[in-house]
């Protein structure tokens, strides 16, 4: 054991955490994590921050409406709502962000509510801004969930889609600002019947983007963030389409084949079909 | 604070979780993660073994030009497994992840008795492997149960991997037909299959389905057509009902979770979003 232990790369523990985290099946990452916390303590913090687990969801009882939560609105144990800008427990003197970027991101999680009906005519969205160093730059975060159980209805399938997008703001002199997106879905969607057994496809895909935008005043930014994570998200659930749907069941037919290899070897000779494919 | 046990449980759980193709990359991060290598010196072996027995790897035979299948039903111990088609028992090094050794078989390595209904069914089983599995093989093996009975099992793993393009994959089946004489023949099966996508994240197909039929019983060439009969006709079933999730996931499910475009099969006006509101206040 150990000479095959020898033959091995060294890897750096968080790097070997992650690496881990990435190939290990998404269905229940919150327990995984926590064991791999438990293996390795000292690298809790930023394997709470990097690794991607489903959002949880919080209730505003003030403003009588649903939060979702990530570290970018926790203060300590507390979770500030975007609706009343409150935090849950209550907590004093928690962070917020200044009163210029605070009407920016109440426009923002209004204009966002309005997206997530129109796209996911349900679920709950949040979004939260902080103040950068430099004024006037911002970080901010977009979160969407929706999860859907029809097995009440009969129909023994259910999912759910986590989005969270992350995006740093940095102004320039000429009206222009840079926007650095990083965005990550997470997406899990189970089948259990007679047919088929249990069936379990979930796991999460990432993708970043920079872009320039133009900036004349600050409310400009609602309109180039919707624009920026409308399309980002455009982009991600068509990539997300392909691989859950396509390229998982092609691999699954390449696994085992449906038609016999003397049908497909009969296919293959009919006649028509000798012509050359022309190589793109 | 975590014990020396408790983390043997969780890297252990990590390693038999690992993707097929994957195990050994798993068993480097394990590795990054812990401080010294004692504990994985100590406890690795039997979970090595785990994994490559659950997964039913293949292996090529050292004398012949086939596959064997290393599988719990065909272990013996000291590290010795069953090729029956070879008449062989070989000898595998779990961490080396080689064939050592190979030996002929002994006469209380297999159980004489089931021989002729193993045989016909290993001859089936190779017709409806290579007919289906290209990239996979097939061992079967014979023995008698406590009650007596004959106990034929047949073992499928078909793995393809494809590290360049980030993905692995691996199909098993596992059919069981228990019989006695000419009886009645109870069949059971079980299949699972385990696809990992991973470029730019980490997707990934898990199944796990049953199934049991009875089929008539008969010789070993009546009974072992009639099996395969049954297991082909299962497993088109399986494999066309997983199709058919398939599309119902991507069109039904998919779409309840999130709609390509709203209803007005337009992307938004973000300059006009507040419109849209009043619209569906309005509602």
């Amino acid at each position: 054991m150990q000479d095959l232990l020898n033959s091995l790369p060294e890897r750096e523990s968080l790097e070997a955490a992650l690496d881990l985290m990435r190939r290990s099946p998404y269905t229940d990452v919150e327990k995984k994590l926590s064991n791999l916390i438990d293996v390795v303590p000292e690298l809790s913090s930023e394997l709470l921050y990097n690794v991607d687990q489903p959002l949880k969801i919080a209730h505003d009882t003030k403003a009588k409406k649903d939060y979702l939560l990530c570290d970018y609105n926790r203060d300590g144990e507390s979770y500030r709502s975007p609706w009343s800008n409150q935090y849950f427990p209550p907590l004093k003197d928690g962070v917020s962000p200044s009163k210029l970027l605070r009407q920016l991101e109440i426009d923002v999680n209004d204009a966002f509510d309005v997206y997530r009906e129109l796209y996911y005519e349900g679920g709950v969205s949040s979004v939260y801004f902080w103040d950068l160093d430099e004024e006037p730059d911002f970080g901010a975060c977009i979160l969407l969930k929706k999860s859907q159980d029809q097995t009440k209805r009969g129909q023994p399938m259910k999912g759910c889609w986590d989005s969270t997008h992350v995006l740093e703001v940095i102004h320039n002199d000429n009206n222009t600002a840079q926007y650095q997106l990083t965005s990550t879905v997470m997406l899990t969607v189970e089948t259990k019947d007679n047919e088929t057994g249990t069936v379990s496809l979930a796991g999460t895909i990432t993708r970043q983007e920079e872009r320039k935008v133009e900036v004349y005043a600050p409310h400009d930014h609602l309109v180039n963030i919707g624009i920026t994570i409308e399309d980002m998200e455009f982009r991600l659930r068509n990539v997300i389409e392909n691989i859950y749907f396509c390229k998982t069941k092609d691999i699954v037919n390449e696994l085992r084949t449906s038609e016999g290899a003397a049908e497909l070897k009969q296919k293959k000779n009919l006649p028509g079909r000798g012509l050359k494919v022309q190589k793109e | 604070m975590a014990s020396e046990d408790d983390i043997v449980q969780i890297v252990n759980g990590f390693l038999l979780n690992a993707p097929p193709g994957e195990f050994m990359e798993v068993v480097t991060d394990v590795r990054g993660l812990l401080k010294n290598d004692a504990l994985l010196n100590e406890t690795a072996p039997a979970t090595f073994r785990e994994y490559n027995t659950e997964q039913m790897i293949k292996v090529a035979s050292p004398t012949g030009k086939h596959q064997v299948l290393i599988t719990k039903y065909g272990e013996l111990g000291n590290g010795e497994y069953l090729d029956p088609y070879g008449k062989q028992v070989l000898t595998f090094d779990h961490i080396k992840g080689e064939v050592t050794n190979h030996r002929a078989l002994g006469s209380g390595d297999i159980t004489q008795e089931v021989e002729p209904y193993r045989k016909a069914f290993e001859a089936e089983a190779f017709k409806y492997q290579n007919e289906h599995y290209e990239n996979g093989a097939t061992t079967v093996y014979g023995s008698k149960n406590s009650d007596g009975a004959f106990v034929v099992t047949t073992c499928i793993s078909s793995s393809i991997f494809n590290p360049q393009n980030y993905w692995n994959g691996r199909w098993r089946s596992v059919w069981t037909a228990t019989f006695s004489g000419s009886g009645e023949c109870e069949l059971t099966g079980n299949i699972r299959i385990n696809v990992h996508y991973y470029e730019d994240g980490n997707v990934q197909l898990n199944t796990n389905f049953n199934k049991a039929k009875k089929v008539p019983g008969g010789d070993p060439a009546k009974l072992s057509a009639a099996v395969f009969k049954t297991i082909l006709t299962l497993e088109s079933e399986f494999h066309t009902s997983l199709e058919k999730s398939y599309r119902k996931m991507g069109d039904t499910t998919f779409k309840a979770l999130r709609r390509a475009l709203p209803v007005t099969r337009a992307k938004i006006d973000w300059n006009k979003i507040s419109s849209y509101k009043l619209a569906a206040d309005m509602k």
